[in-house]
């Protein structure tokens, strides 16, 4: 029997205002890669800050291998790693090599792991020629892929992205897919929010849709639930609305 | 992609770049000292070796005047200013106003040595990368009690992080309300209003974000200190730049003295 690495029980937080996610429950195996998808201010980027305690539930609990999240935070972190919507503001050094190095170093590894691992990370998602660079002068995607690279190299066994392709071209999506199929591929388990399914959907192992009110809608195969995607408020796919099957393009 | 300003860090393998960045705060410290109190003279060999080394970086000389164009016409103020309020030897009137030769130059040395300060604050943060100008903070401070140094160390480099960041979140607010005619308005106290409410608010959402991206990587003052690299020439360039600031302090009281009992 295979054990989940995450388990959302019963989640739920709301916000003085209003909105938030409501009484979410499902797990996450090994090597998944879910698409979490819904529309806007359904509580995506709220539900993807509990799995490794950047935001508290108002009740319910989120546990990594049996253990709540918020009993160890920095096994949490490290164990869940969070690539979040903007690049831009995620971004803390002042080099490439210095923004990877910023995990690391919080870790208190000592130097000359820091530089390997660094420089191991910076080759596998293709950034070790930019390691100098100011990351403002990067572009977007290789943003994207910076962002990844600085969580990469604490080697977390599940990543999150946040709406990873907005603001991207077809190139750096396409660019992005790939880096993110191939982790995919190497045994990390991936967990997507997007709002656009299009780009990802034929890769995804797993759809979770989230409605408007912040509540679970549908899990399940996303081949599944493509019909089920307009009534959320999600586009469907071409070629789902045209009536072919998920064409295998990118694999 | 953005562009860089001329005093971001750029990458390089000069003997500027490769020194210890202990060594370049001290030059720093000295030759700005040294500046303050040099002549004109002093101030010429100033900065032909500021020059020379700006040149080693890979900066020209007409990219950085570009750059520094509001700064020199702050100067150019100052050396207004200065012409027109010390009294002294008349050069010319014009309507009672008169521009004096003591004035002018006063004020042309001030203004070169505020230039040449910036040209030395330049060569600091075009070859010292932040993060080396956070650990160096942190050494300085470690002997002072009751001085968080770590703690400070950090918010200087996340200071040194978000400077670009709101200035350029400034620029964006200020484009947003140009393309609506906001710069139409002639009440200057709503213009300011109208760009730094959004700026302050978008600012603090980034600040925000920033934070949580910090605790998601598992952010602690107690961190791995980077350790400070040496290039091999720290001695010489001390030896060098105390030479070079003894001398302009020297020159500047001969000069003073030889002035004085003439």
């Amino acid at each position: 029997m295979i054990h989940p690495i995450l388990e959302i029980d019963h989640l739920t937080h709301t916000f003085p205002s209003g909105g938030g996610i409501q009484d979410i429950c499902f797990c996450v195996f090994p090597k998944e890669f879910i698409l979490l998808a819904g529309p806007n201010g359904s509580g995506k980027t709220t539900l993807i800050r509990h799995f490794n305690a950047l935001a508290l539930p108002t009740s319910g609990e989120v546990r990594l291998h049996g253990i709540p999240v918020t009993a160890d935070k920095v096994a949490a972190r490290k164990t869940v790693g969070m690539v979040f919507q903007d690049a831009d503001t995620q971004i803390v050094g002042d080099t490439v090599f210095d923004e990877v190095a910023f995990g690391p170093q919080n870790l208190k590894l000592p130097l000359s792991l820091i530089e390997k691992n660094v420089t191991r990370t910076l080759e596998r998602l293709c950034l070790a020629h930019l390691k100098d660079r100011h990351p403002a002068t990067l572009s977007g995607g290789e943003k994207r892929r910076l962002a990844i690279a600085g969580i990469l190299v604490m080697d977390p066994e599940i990543i999150v992205l946040d709406e990873p392709f907005a603001n991207l071209d077809y190139t750096s999506s396409k660019d992005l897919i790939n880096t993110i199929c191939r982790l995919n591929q190497d045994g990390r388990t991936i967990i997507m929010a997007a709002h656009e399914v299009e780009e990802v959907i034929v890769f995804a192992t797993r759809m979770i849709i989230m409605d408007s009110r912040g509540c679970l809608a549908k899990d399940g195969h996303p081949v599944d639930l493509l019909g089920h995607l307009e009534a959320h408020g999600i586009k469907e796919p071409c070629f789902s609305r045209m009536g072919y099957k998920a064409p295998p393009w990118q694999r | 992609m953005a562009a860089l300003n001329l005093f971001a860090f750029r990458a390089g393998t000069t003997a500027l770049h490769r020194l210890d960045v202990r060594t370049k705060m001290v030059l720093v410290c000295m030759v700005s000292l040294a500046i303050l109190a040099a002549d004109f003279t002093g101030c010429l060999a100033c900065f032909l070796v500021l020059y020379g080394l700006i040149r080693t970086i890979g900066i020209s000389f007409i990219r950085l005047l570009a750059q520094l164009k509001w700064f020199i016409l702050l100067l150019i103020i100052m050396l207004l200013t200065s012409s027109l309020t010390i009294p002294g030897t008349p050069v010319f009137s014009l309507s009672g106003v008169m521009v004096t030769q003591e004035g002018m130059a006063r004020g042309a040395l001030v203004a070169v040595r505020f230039f040449l300060v910036m040209m030395t604050g330049l060569l600091f943060s075009a070859t010292t990368r932040p993060t080396a100008l956070k650990s160096a903070a942190q050494w300085f401070l470690r002997p002072i009690p009751l001085v968080p140094e770590k703690r400070v160390a950090i918010m200087i480099s996340l200071f040194l992080r978000f400077l670009p960041l709101i200035l350029d979140q400034a620029q964006q607010t200020s484009d947003a309300v140009n393309a609506r005619c906001g710069n139409l308005h002639k009440n200057p106290v709503r213009r300011i209003r109208c760009l730094t409410l959004p700026v302050m608010k978008k600012t603090f959402m980034a600040a925000d974000n920033l934070c949580l991206a910090m605790d998601a990587r598992c952010f602690t003052e107690d961190r791995t200190d980077p350790a400070f690299e040496k290039g091999g020439k720290e001695r010489v360039f001390l030896a060098a730049g105390g030479g070079l600031c003894l001398g302009m302090v020297w020159q500047a009281k001969v000069s003073f003295w030889m002035t004085f009992w003439s």
